[in-house]
């Protein structure tokens, strides 16, 4: 059968169920005698299985199996959780991670049966195999005791009249008329596809007349754990039934031979009363039972997760043509302001209506740009699993804090940023943390600390990764900046602490004295700084010999629509983004200063490189050469300069649009944007001019 | 009728007539996306000088080149007839060329087109595939958009 449909889906939720492992094999090796935990485990490896089996991914259901088998035995108390089975479970989920990413690449799991992993999981089972089968005889039995405790529910099907002339011809041709309930597993995550596989095994056999609920809320998945159906067919009941049954993850079907004239007189009846083989009273226990069940596990559920919102899974990609449609409507609007003032004012109830519109306008960018936007959780969850395994590999103690997991960013942003802190964080364990005996001799707790906070800052996101070790050895980063041959030794003499540590960003650049795995490949920071730069962040260091150092990075809460001051040059008009901008000057010829023959203003002590825009635009000014110069000044970290323009326009909000591969070969334009009039203006990066 | 339906059964395409100084050429019209007349065109610093520079194609910014400059013909003021073909395929991305008028659509049988042989020698033959003979023994000049549209060392 056709499963691709369900192919995104679950994806998606295998990704979810190894996060969530992810995260309770954590806290499990914390605390290995917490029964939500190891039931929360459970539970997901079991729902993996159940997917991956459903999908046809049979090595994928077999190392779940294996997996979901080993906690059944600690749920059982049958086997202690120790920190061999720990290491092995992780690499399963390695290992699962694995196949699922081959599925993403070409729906296909691959061919590694991870045999030395399963054979390792059996081991674990072995330390204590007799338990292992009550267990599952238990699990049985209740699987079969099950069966025979259905309700006709097929009877409560209220039949319509063209329904009813069907099933009576169709008997009177000498077919048979089944009624038919179907249960499918409590765990089952693809309902509907398991529902689908069942129609499509009836139909094999006969044809389906009508079946509660209707296919449509089949299809939809809006029934619980069963439904029902009536069919015709010439086959016996007995080998329908059967195929049923052996569509996995169905706990159980129960049908009869329905009388013809049944239909006709047919009034809904109580579900206690039409039991088939089995007295009333027991049917009601059943039905208890799940309640019951179900009620447990709400309350386990409290402890460990919070209430899962109602949400609803988008396509990015809708998203994107939904946040473009915005983008349009601000452009559109934008013209109607600049008409309306074109026009010398076309009176006071228009004008209203425009500032409606805007108000409407900026409302709706903000709700699309807070639908786009998902907690940075998503990323920073997978980091104390690989904190753990650093700790592990490099031999050190290490424990990492994090805060602000919930803060939100641009979902494309934070589909980026992982690899950066990935990078940071395997940084701060292995250059920033001192070995344990280094840690005692300077009287620090033996385990090392490393942190990452998140929060949002005015409209920037800020996020901190630092620890409490080492520092970074200024002096040891300058010696091998000259040993590199990166700076002289002359260059060396005047640099301040902070140009020393910037020389870290350099390409090439690694101070690690030995090389491991981990991190001083001489790829690092150079890569993270410019993953930053490209989502339009910087990254900054903070760092004290002995104590620690701290990464700061700060990334736009949004790419796409932002503040811009609009400015002049050569009759031109180009955007300035608003959060670089530092102040606005209007500075006299004379103030104009040379230091090493380039231009600087000395402003309020500070001296300020001047960079005339027109030149790096090829374009001659239109300001006379004794006029005042109109000065922006803007920021770059604590860097500042002064871009010299001739005129200002004033404030807009702009929709930032790419220039397409043709022309972005100019790396002062970061894009372009439409104005009110439908001008074209460029976007000059202030970033790439500092 | 007959005749009609014959004639569709051949292999058939159809060009969109430009002219370009005294000659005229050929695009094929699967490429052409849209006709515009000239207009406010953005220009972009430190880009190759064929880059026009960017217009705004109902709220999308795309680039404009100049065929001219690209084939290296002199460049000419813009008149009334100064068109700008916005071009788009699988592979390329939106792309505005300018051009000095639209013609005319002419729709030539397979029978009609000639290949070219490459001259190395004018720099216009490199876009230029083939030759086709319209009925009224006009020629035209069938252009390689892809080649047309292709980065140039510059």
């Amino acid at each position: 059968m056709d499963v691709s449909q369900y192919l995104e889906i679950f994806i998606d939720e295998t990704k979810e169920h190894l996060q969530s492992l992810n995260t309770q094999i954590l806290e499990l090796e914390q605390d290995p005698e917490n029964e939500n935990t190891i039931n929360e485990i459970f539970r997901a490896a079991h729902s993996l299985k159940g997917m991956a089996g459903t999908m046809g991914y049979k090595r994928m259901q077999t190392l779940t199996h294996d997996m979901e088998n080993v906690f059944s035995e600690v749920r059982n108390g049958a086997i202690k959780v120790n920190s061999e089975m720990i290491d092995i479970l992780f690499q399963c989920l390695d290992a699962l991670d694995e196949y699922l990413t081959n599925i993403q690449q070409s729906a296909d799991e691959g061919t590694n049966e991870n045999e030395a992993l399963i054979k390792a999981l059996n081991e674990q089972m072995g330390a204590k195999g007799a338990a292992a089968k009550p267990a599952e005889k238990k699990e049985q039995s209740a699987a079969s005791e099950g069966a025979s405790d259905e309700a006709k529910k097929w009877l409560e099907i209220k039949l319509d009249d063209t329904q009813k002339s069907v099933i009576g011809k169709a008997a009177s041709q000498g077919q048979n008329v089944y009624g038919i309930n179907v249960v499918v597993h409590e765990t089952c995550l693809l309902k509907a596809a398991r529902a689908f596989l069942v129609f499509k095994a009836i139909e094999k056999y006969g044809e389906i007349i009508v079946s509660n609920p209707s296919a449509q809320d089949i299809e939809d998945e809006k029934f619980e754990l069963e439904f029902s159906l009536i069919i015709v067919s010439a086959s016996e009941l007995a080998p329908i039934l059967e195929a049923i049954k052996n569509v996995s993850e169905i706990d159980n079907a129960v049908g009869e031979k329905m009388d013809v004239s049944e239909y006709i007189t047919e009034e809904p009846k109580p579900q206690e009363t039409a039991v088939v083989e089995s007295s009333g009273q027991v049917a009601v226990a059943e039905q208890a039972k799940p309640e019951t069940a179900k009620a447990k596990e709400k309350k386990q559920g409290a402890v460990s997760k919070p209430v899962v919102n109602r949400t609803v899974r988008v396509d990015i990609e809708k998203l994107d043509v939904l946040m473009n449609l915005v983008s349009e409507l601000i452009i559109a609007k934008n013209s109607l302001v600049s008409a309306s003032g074109a026009e010398g004012g076309m009176g006071t109830a228009f004008n209203e209506q425009i500032e409606y519109l805007e108000s409407v306008t900026t409302n709706l960018h903000e709700s699309v740009m807070k639908v786009r936007m998902v907690p940075i959780e998503s990323v920073v969850n997978k980091f104390p699993r690989m904190i753990r395994d650093l700790s592990k590999k490099l031999d050190k103690k290490m424990e990492l804090y994090m805060t602000g997991e919930e803060t939100e960013l641009d979902r494309t942003v934070v589909d980026e940023i992982g690899d950066p802190l990935m990078h940071l964080l395997r940084n701060s364990a292995d250059h920033g943390l001192e070995s344990a005996e280094i840690r005692r001799q300077r009287g620090k707790s033996e385990t090392g600390s490393i942190f990452l906070n998140a929060y949002q800052d005015g409209n920037n996101v800020v996020i901190e990764v630092g620890d409490d070790g080492n520092g970074i050895d200024t002096e040891a980063v300058k010696l091998k900046a000259i040993e590199r041959g990166v700076i002289t030794p002359e260059q060396a003499e005047n640099m301040t602490e902070k140009d020393i540590v910037d020389l870290l960003f350099n390409a090439g650049f690694s101070t690690a004295k030995v090389v491991s795995d981990v991190s001083g490949r001489g790829v690092g920071l150079d890569v993270v700084k410019s993953k930053i730069e490209s989502l339009s962040g910087e990254v900054e260091v903070k760092t004290k010999l002995g104590e620690g150092s701290t990464f700061i990075i700060r990334l736009p809460l949004t790419l796409a629509i932002i503040q811009a001051l609009m400015v002049v040059v050569g009759g031109e008009k180009y955007a300035i983004s608003l959060g670089s901008i530092q102040t606005l000057e209007d500075v006299p010829v004379s103030d104009i200063k040379l230091v090493q023959s380039k231009e600087v203003i000395n402003l309020r002590e500070n001296v300020i490189p001047l960079i005339r825009i027109n030149e790096m635009l090829d374009i001659d000014s239109s300001k006379g050469p004794d006029e005042n110069l109109m000065v922006v000044i803007v920021k770059k970290g604590d860097k500042l300069a002064g871009l010299v323009v001739d005129d200002l326009i004033g404030q807009q909000e702009i929709v930032i649009k790419s220039l397409g591969k043709y022309i972005n070969k100019c790396k002062i334009i970061s894009g372009a944007t439409i104005l009110g009039d439908g001008e074209v203006a460029l976007i000059l990066d202030t970033n790439a001019m500092l | 009728m007959e005749e009609l339906r014959d004639k569709e059964a051949f292999d058939t395409a159809q060009y969109i007539v430009i002219r370009l100084g005294d000659e005229k050429y050929g695009i094929d019209i699967r490429y052409v996306d849209n006709i515009l007349r000239i207009q406010q065109i953005t220009r972009v610093p430190k880009v190759a000088a064929y880059f026009k520079g960017v217009i705004n194609l109902r709220g999308e910014v795309v680039p404009v080149m100049s065929v001219r400059v690209k084939m290296g013909l002199d460049e000419v003021e813009d008149t009334k007839d100064t068109r700008i073909i916005i071009l788009k395929a699988e592979g390329i991305e939106k792309i505005g060329i300018i051009v000095d008028e639209v013609k005319e659509v002419v729709t030539l049988e397979s029978t009609q087109v000639d290949r070219m042989a490459y001259d190395s020698k004018e720099e216009k033959s490199a876009f230029v595939t083939a030759v086709g003979k319209c009925s009224d023994d006009d020629l035209i000049s069938l252009l390689d958009i892809h080649a047309v549209l292709a980065e140039q060392g510059v």
